[in-house]
């Protein structure tokens, strides 16, 4: 089945992230008697529920939280989990999509802001490798950075998929029998999606054109101490 | 590959010879199996063509500057598509060497075109060593290099014989005025900031050389310290050897001597610091060049040696055994260790190094033909010194030490040397033997396999000829055979006429 507009569609696949490994990102931001944890990390939905307790009850002992924590973690990471496998059942589409992924984040003392395409079809796509080659080229020397970047890009993604996972819902219950010819608008609803068939046809080349670059270039920060605290203050502000 | 054009500015840079596949006007079929995706036509963002732009991209960002490593973040921010795609094209290209492979070992002066930009390969035979940090590739070293670690003698650096021996020679042990030029005897001065000594008659008289004060002379006096016979030396150096850095048991070996006396001494003389050095345990060796090799070789000389070993042919353990075995006792083992250390060195460099060095040291042995010689004046030495290729060397070398004994009154420099000339020749005398023996056994496992070879063909021979005549046999029966069928079938034939059959209907048949 070749047609120009369903050129790469290769069916519904069952709703997994679209990355090499699995893999769910979880965040924690729990404040209990004055103390706030916050942590950002990937979980490996197939292991067993009980680690989860397991996880949460180390944490505790290692960052020497009060005990309370361990059930407010356990049960986070549990209904994060939860969201996951609800949407693992259905379908997606995922299609040609090539979305951009954008990068903007703190990491201690260091800021990356960058941005770049993201084949949401490709499965073997590995945001920790892409994470370990940018913090390498880019002499990144805080190891923080690299599972941060990684953690971002998997978020990114995770959300992307649900969204596809809804539209490709949408599309099914609004018109039913014809899924051939949905595939396109599905993707072009999505709004994300860039315009494949212009950059990718026989005229126009892959070399991005000079006004792009800028945008599409990672761009690494150091901060002093007084701007991470300074910037630390206001994102304190913001989330009140 | 492109031919190079001599009209363009060319940047040469050196790719891996496997990699001589690439071709920049097409496509290579280990692309094509690498990169399937692109090759299937099932998407619209993976095509060929846009394979080959990505590619050509790459590689031509790298050669805008071959001296630097291109990174893959660098490049990706120009390239439109997935960045997982864009990285595993570019790690293809980097494995294969087409980019990154000679970075920064050339600076290049100029910015090449993209237009005009060709490159060559590099050396045909494979890879170019390339001792970059960033390179992929492992680096070779040259094998001598790598012995360096391995244990041995360390001795200051470019030691020379004459240096060491020369030192000995002079210095008799026996302390001189610096000022009369007579011997001193204790008490004596010493300079407190130099190495001068004056005897206690000038030291009265005022006569202290130019510059010095009374104060700057210190009375020495206890004589037995400083005088060291020759026998007191040679228990000094057994004992450092057997000992160690015990210098409480040497002080009772040399019992004439205290420990400071002793440790004094033993700086003194010209190997002493190695000694100390290696007596206490580690060794490490250089083997420089090979004229060193040779000196190496006869500085080791201050260990009496009598007998000959077998050298080059043994194999001796490189590291802890060999720790051992100096500071096993001088005399009886002290050639063993010599022989062992020219073993072991020979063992180590390559065949070529070792005979450079061999005959550097027969070179040497020949100037020094006359020492022996005039040491041991006897018939018997003259004749051993004259026909060193004879064998008996044992009992030569046993009358040898006796003799040794027997010039007392020569410097003990003078022994050694006339001692460490003879062995040596003696094991140059024994390596030719040997080294005849090992030709003959040569020739004659040579002979041997020749003969084996003929062998084998003969009876290959008689094998072939035997199924020659089988065939023949079989053949002749096959001959019969196929007469009598032939003949079968012409009765047949003749039946099937006179019985009126036609020949269609015959051959309808047939079929």
């Amino acid at each position: 089945m070749k047609s120009l507009v369903s050129t790469g569609w290769k069916g519904p696949v069952k709703f997994r992230m679209p990355t090499a490994e699995n893999l769910v990102p979880i965040r924690l931001d729990i404040q209990f008697e004055g103390q706030r944890y916050k942590d950002a990390f990937t979980w490996n939905p197939s292991d067993p529920d009980n680690e989860v307790v397991i996880f949460a009850k180390r944490t505790v002992k290692d960052l020497k939280l009060p005990y309370a924590f361990v059930t407010q973690i356990a049960q986070s990471i549990q209904s994060q989990l939860s969201d996951f496998r609800a949407y693992e059942g259905q379908d997606m589409y995922t299609g040609e999509k090539i979305i951009p992924i954008k990068l903007d984040l703190r990491v201690n003392h260091t800021l990356i802001k960058d941005q770049f395409l993201w084949d949401l079809n490709n499965f073997e796509s590995d945001p920790e490798e892409f994470a370990r080659t940018l913090c390498k080229d880019l002499g990144v020397e805080d190891p923080e950075v690299g599972p941060a970047v990684a953690f971002a890009i998997r978020e990114q993604l995770y959300e992307i998929a649900i969204q596809s996972v809804a539209s490709a819902r949408e599309s099914r219950l609004s018109k039913k029998g014809r899924r051939g010819s949905d595939h396109g608008s599905a993707s072009k609803a999505s709004g994300l999606s860039m315009d494949l068939m212009k950059l990718f046809s026989f005229k126009s080349s892959v070399v991005r054109k000079r006004k792009d670059l800028d945008v599409y270039e990672p761009v690494v920060d150091l901060l002093t101490s007084e701007e991470v605290d300074a910037l630390e203050a206001r994102e304190e502000r913001h989330a009140r | 590959m492109e031919a190079t054009d001599p009209s363009a500015e060319l940047e040469l840079y050196t790719i891996p010879a496997q990699s001589s596949w690439f071709v920049w006007d097409d496509i290579h079929e280990i692309e094509r199996r690498e990169f399937e995706e692109f090759f299937t036509e099932s998407s619209i963002t993976r095509t060929p063509k846009v394979y080959k732009e990505y590619r050509d991209f790459i590689i031509n960002k790298f050669r805008e500057d071959t001296s630097r490593r291109l990174t893959f973040t660098s490049v990706r921010k120009f390239l439109v598509g997935d960045v997982n795609l864009l990285q595993k094209v570019f790690l293809f290209l980097e494995k294969w060497g087409l980019i990154n492979f000679s970075s920064s070992l050339k600076k290049s002066n100029h910015l090449s075109s993209l237009d005009n930009a060709k490159f060559e390969q590099g050396t045909p035979a494979g890879i170019r060593v390339t001792a970059t940090p960033n390179s992929l590739r492992p680096i070779t070293t040259p094998p001598l290099v790598e012995e360096t670690t391995e244990t041995g003698i360390k001795l200051p650096p470019l030691t020379s014989y004459s240096d060491v021996f020369s030192d000995l020679k002079k210095s008799d042990d026996v302390l001189v005025c610096g000022h009369c030029r007579e011997r001193c005897d204790s008490p004596f001065y010493r300079h407190n900031k130099s190495i001068v000594n004056i005897c206690e008659k000038c030291f009265k008289n005022g006569n202290y050389g130019e510059n010095n004060a009374a104060d700057d002379f210190k009375l020495i006096e206890n004589s037995a310290a400083a005088v060291w016979t020759e026998e007191e030396t040679l228990l000094l150096l057994e004992s450092v050897l057997k000992h160690g850095d015990d210098w409480e048991l040497i002080a009772q070996s040399v019992s004439t001597k205290s420990r400071l006396d002793c440790i004094s001494k033993l700086i003194e003389l010209p190997f002493g610091e190695f000694l100390m050095g290696s007596a206490s345990g580690r060794l490490i060796s250089s083997i420089p060049t090979e004229d060193e090799n040779a000196e190496q070789v006869k500085t080791d000389g201050q260990h009496e040696e009598t007998e000959t070993r077998e050298e080059k042919e043994d194999h001796v353990d490189e590291d802890e055994p060999q720790a051992k075995r100096k500071r096993v006792a001088l005399i009886s083992d002290g050639d063993s260790s010599l022989m062992k250390q020219v073993a072991a060195m020979a063992s180590k460099v390559g065949p070529s190094v070792a005979t450079a060095a061999a005959k550097a040291a027969l070179a040497a042995l020949c100037d020094e033909a006359s020492c022996p010689k005039e040491i041991f004046d006897t018939d018997d030495y003259t004749n051993f010194a004259v026909d060193r290729a004879d064998g008996d060397k044992d009992t030569d070398l046993e009358e040898l030490q006796e003799d040794k004994d027997g010039p007392q009154g020569l410097p003990v420099a003078l022994r050694i040397r006339a001692s460490v000339a003879t062995a040596l020749g003696a094991a140059a005398a024994q390596a030719k033997i040997l080294a005849d023996q090992e030709e003959r056994e040569m020739e004659q496992l040579a002979a041997t396999v020749i003969d084996q070879q003929l062998k084998k063909l003969q009876s290959k021979l008689k094998f072939l000829d035997r199924l020659e005549s089988i065939m023949d046999a079989e053949e002749e029966v096959i001959e019969g055979v196929k007469e009598t069928i032939i003949q079968e079938r012409v009765s047949v034939l003749q039946c099937a006429f006179r019985s009126g059959i036609t020949k269609r209907w015959d051959h309808t048949y047939v079929k």
